[in-house]
Parts: C-alpha cells; sequence; structure tokens
C-alpha cells in the first residue's frame, strides 16, 4: 500500500504522542488557565452534609490509598480534613494499609505544617493534659482556657486542633474491613490506643463517641475497592452515612451507591477535589483553593488533546478511506 | 482426616459466622470479637509463611544466578533491611519510623515517587491508546467513541467552555446507561459470590483445598 498524509499520521509513532502529553503536563504549571470549577450535586451533598456538623459530632477520614493514586486522593481527604478542622468536628483517622498510613501521616502533616499558609496549630495530647486533669475537656472551653494562659494563635494559622478533642490518628490495622465490622461495636477494642501510643480510651472525643454508632459520617478516600467496606460492613450493619472520595477511573462504578441512598456523595479524581476546594473557598475557610485546583489546568490541557488526537485520527481514517480497504497499515511502534 | 477437619472447621466457622450477623445478643457479639482477634493471630502465621516462601523463591534465584536475578536482590534487601532499621536500631544511627530514618527514607523518597510514577504512566498509555482504540469503525465503536469523549470532556472545565450540554450529557450518561449495567453486574456477580461461599462453606466446592489428603 502506497504511503500518504493520512497513513503516516494513523501509523504516527506513540512516542510524538507521549512527548505532546508530557509537555502539556508540564506547560499548565508555568501557565495557568484558572478556568472556573463549578461543583457538582455529588460533591455538593458531601459538603452540605458536614457543613451540618459541629463539635457534638464526629466524622471518619479513612486514607484507604497508596502512593500510586496520591495525586487524586490526597488533595480530597485534605480538603475535608480543612473542612472538619475549621468547623471544629472531631476526626478519627484510619488507614486501610501500612502504605497507606504514611499518606495519613504526610495529609495530616500537610494541613498542620507550620511553615504553610491556612494550616492548623496541633497542641499535642500532652501538652493539654493539665486542662484535662482540671477537667476542662469541651471544644470552647478548652480553648479559652488555652488562649487565656498565654498561648497566641500564630498569624499564619487558621485555628488549633487539640489531639484527642478534634483529632484521633488511630491508623492502620491489619484486616481493616474487620476493623470497621469491630468499630460498629467498640473503637476502643479495635484501637486501645492512637499512633502516637495515646490510650484512646481516655480521649473526650472517644468518651462521646464509643463506636461507630455514634459517628455521624466516614469519608473514605481510595484507589480501590477498599472504599467498599466502608458501605458493606458500616453502612449496611449499622447506617452509618458514608461519603466516597475515588479515582476518576474508579468513580463510575460507585454512582450507583449514590443512587441507591447508601452514599451520602462521591468525588471523582481530581475534578471532584477542585470541586470541594472551590466549595471551601466559597465558604469563606481558604482563601484560595490548593493543588486540586491548579492540578485541574493540566487536566484541561491532558483531555483536549486525548480529543484532538481521537479526531485527528478519526479524520485520517476516513480521509485516507481506510474504512473502505478494513485493513489498517502494519508497523506502529 | 487432611480433607474433613478443615471442611469441618469451614461449615461450623461459616455457618457461625452467617448466624451470628444476624442476632443481636451479647453471646453472638463476644463471638465475633473472638473471631476478629483470631483472623489476625492466623494471618500473622500466613504472613511468615509468605516472607518464608518469597525468600526461599528469590534466595534461590540469587543463589543460581537466574535471569535477572539482581531484581530478586531488590526484593530481599529491602525486605529484610527495613523491619530492622525501623523497629530495632536506635534514631542514632537512622533507624525508628520517624524522620531522618532511613525507614521513613525510603517511604517517602523512594516508595511514594515510584509508585506515583508508574500510576502517571496510564495518562500516556490512555492517550496512545485512544488514538489508535477511538475508530468510528462501526456503529458500536462510534457509540463507544462519543460516549467517551462526552463523559471526558463533560469531567474538565474545558468541556464545559466548549459546550455547556458536555458535563449535563456526560453526567446523564453516568447516572443512567452506566448505572443500569453496572447494577445488572452488581447483582450477577454478587449472586455468584453468595453462590460460591456457600458451596465452599458446605463443602461442595473443594478447590481451595489444594491436593491436601489425596
Amino acid at each position: 500500500m502506497k504511503e500518504n498524509i493520512w497513513s503516516r499520521m494513523l501509523n504516527l509513532d506513540r512516542r510524538w504522542i507521549f512527548l505532546c502529553i508530557g509537555v502539556v503536563c508540564i506547560v499548565p504549571f508555568f501557565l495557568p488557565f484558572g478556568l472556573p470549577v463549578i461543583p457538582t450535586a455529588h460533591v455538593i451533598s458531601i459538603f452540605d452534609y458536614i457543613e451540618n456538623l459541629g463539635p457534638e459530632n464526629a466524622i471518619f477520614i479513612s486514607f484507604d490509598f497508596d502512593p500510586g493514586t496520591d495525586p487524586e486522593n490526597m488533595p480530597m481527604a485534605v480538603a475535608v480534613m480543612r473542612h472538619a478542622f475549621s468547623r471544629h468536628i472531631p476526626v478519627f483517622f484510619t488507614a486501610n494499609a501500612p502504605l497507606a498510613q504514611g499518606m495519613l501521616e504526610s495529609g495530616f502533616a500537610y494541613v498542620t505544617n507550620p511553615d504553610a499558609q491556612e494550616y492548623f496549630h496541633v497542641v499535642s495530647w500532652q501538652e493539654w493534659a493539665q486542662y484535662r486533669e482540671q477537667g476542662i475537656t469541651g471544644r470552647d472551653e478548652l480553648q479559652a482556657a488555652w488562649e487565656a494562659d498565654g498561648n497566641v494563635l500564630p498569624e499564619n494559622a487558621s485555628g488549633w486542633v487539640f489531639e484527642g478533642r478534634d483529632f484521633a490518628k488511630l491508623g492502620y490495622l491489619p484486616y481493616f474491613a474487620l476493623a470497621i465490622l469491630g468499630m460498629t461495636s467498640s473503637i476502643a477494642s479495635q484501637y486501645p490506643e492512637d499512633m502516637n501510643g495515646n490510650p484512646l480510651i481516655d480521649m473526650p472525643m472517644l468518651q462521646e463517641h464509643k463506636s461507630l454508632r455514634d459517628v455521624d459520617l466516614a469519608t473514605t478516600f481510595s484507589g480501590t475497592a477498599a472504599c467498599m467496606w466502608w458501605v458493606t460492613y458500616a453502612r449496611e450493619k449499622i447506617g452509618l452515612p458514608v461519603a466516597f472520595g475515588v479515582t476518576a477511573v474508579s468513580a463510575t462504578d460507585y454512582t450507583i451507591y449514590i443512587q441507591s441512598g447508601q452514599l451520602v456523595g462521591q468525588m471523582g479524581g481530581l475534578r471532584g477535589a477542585a470541586e470541594y476546594e472551590v466549595l471551601l473557598q466559597n465558604a469563606g475557610y481558604v482563601e484560595k483553593p490548593d493543588r486540586a485546583f491548579i492540578g485541574m489546568d493540566v487536566q484541561n490541557a491532558a483531555h483536549l488533546l486525548i480529543f484532538f488526537f481521537i479526531l485527528l485520527g478519526n479524520i485520517a481514517y476516513f480521509a485516507g478511506g481506510f474504512h473502505k480497504k478494513g485493513v489498517l497499515l502494519k508497523g506502529r511502534r | 482426616m487432611k480433607r474433613t477437619v478443615p471442611l469441618m472447621i469451614v461449615l461450623v466457622g461459616g455457618v457461625l459466622m452467617i448466624i451470628q450477623y444476624f442476632i443481636p445478643h451479647q453471646i453472638s457479639q463476644d463471638i465475633f470479637d473472638n473471631y476478629t482477634i483470631w483472623v489476625p493471630i492466623i494471618g500473622a502465621f500466613a504472613l511468615i509463611l509468605g516472607v518464608g516462601s518469597l525468600s526461599r523463591l528469590h534466595g534461590h534465584k540469587v543463589r543460581n544466578k537466574a535471569p535477572n536475578w539482581p531484581y530478586s536482590l531488590a526484593v530481599l534487601v529491602p525486605m529484610y533491611l527495613l523491619p530492622v532499621f525501623a523497629l530495632l536500631l536506635p534514631a542514632s544511627v537512622g533507624g525508628g519510623m520517624d524522620p531522618p530514618g532511613v525507614y521513613n527514607f525510603a517511604y517517602m523518597h523512594i516508595q511514594v515517587p515510584i509508585q506515583s510514577t508508574m500510576f502517571s504512566l496510564l495518562a500516556f498509555y490512555i492517550a496512545s491508546a485512544a488514538f489508535r482504540a477511538f475508530r468510528a469503525k462501526s456503529l458500536l465503536a462510534t457509540l463507544l467513541l462519543l460516549t467517551a469523549v462526552i463523559v471526558m470532556m463533560g469531567q474538565v472545565p474545558i468541556g464545559e467552555l466548549l459546550g455547556s450540554w458536555f458535563p449535563k450529557v456526560g453526567l446523564w450518561i453516568i447516572d443512567f446507561p452506566n448505572n443500569a449495567a453496572k447494577r445488572a453486574i452488581g447483582l450477577g456477580v454478587g449472586f455468584g459470590i453468595l453462590a460460591t461461599q456457600l458451596k465452599i462453606i458446605f463443602g461442595v466446592e473443594r478447590n481451595w483445598l489444594g491436593g491436601a489428603g489425596e
């Protein structure tokens, strides 16, 4: 068969495609488009649900992903963490795998990094021991007593977070599905201590929320089907409301659970995380959106390029008359 | 004996756990609590078996200088060395699980970038595959092509800019045709799992025993 422009286009060396993708993934970091991200109903429902919670409630943020899906899952977890910390909602942090525990540490460090803007200043379990001994464990009275003793919130901080009052890092347990089942009866039976070795049973947030039955929402961020454990073992057994943050490729797998009412909502891929960041900004919790919003520029460019390649392939296919010949040229690289 | 005992354990354990799930009584709860303690203990023995088996396999390759044997070394060295650094050595020589220890460094600066890189390669392969595969060769292929383009463009703001109908139609495709197919597949898989598990519990399906007792 004689080579022409169409056949050459159809047999385009894949390394050119790789090069183009590489370029469009890098350029937006230097020349951001900043296109608006409009939140969708699936994400708004999670935001609204958390917006109606307060210090008397509690949620779980489960880091159920490994480093492979960190760019997609981490911004979601970080956004929900910021939202919960801003509203003083007690948060239990868990992880479904040893590598996921590293993600938990990494995400928590990102939100509580004193060098960053709008970070949350951590007050460790030991640092506020004297207040516990005085019986001061309520969220507002604890902050008032803490600040009355001369502790000043740094200028770049958004607020205090007290370990054991505002958050507990439970971490990873083997056979995590069983741990979820066990927590439907008692959280402390599964986690006698937190990741730092602090006794969970003494923590005010655990005394007020002894099992998953006393928890108001579980959010799971996952790149695998592990997120389904929360639906199977917690939602279906005790009716715990569950929200998902999943990768874009698996997002369509779980929309059936939104339709059936088993999920509060779902963040799908980087787009879902960016939507949540925009909602946080609109509600005044942060000054500007975070990493997911920036990453959307890359997705915009990459999706447009893929669209262009699909178009190019089809133009060459029809213009070259290959739809008549039935056989494509050989020798692709 | 080698077959009967495991089959009996599975039968009693399986039936007990099914019944337990539906009985909200303290005794039932105690049985479940004990079960959740047993499982990780049994799992710990499986871990020993797994590490032993992996070491034997890769040790054999290294000893015999089998093809690609350095990869086996790359499995064995971190597998044994990292727990030593994480759990046994003091922080003064890079031990412990916190930064700046070796364990933390290996996780943050080797494992995290490697896994992220592997996953991000997907973007390159998807672009190449989309160019090759999405051709309007037939009616079904055209439907697939159109669906993929609409859903893909509906996911990004630039799609909304090109046409406000992109996200609306994309969401409709996900919420209705996609959900209908997913639900049908999910039900089929669910019934299949139920049937297989009942067959295992009642000893009809015995492949999991391997060749034991034969």
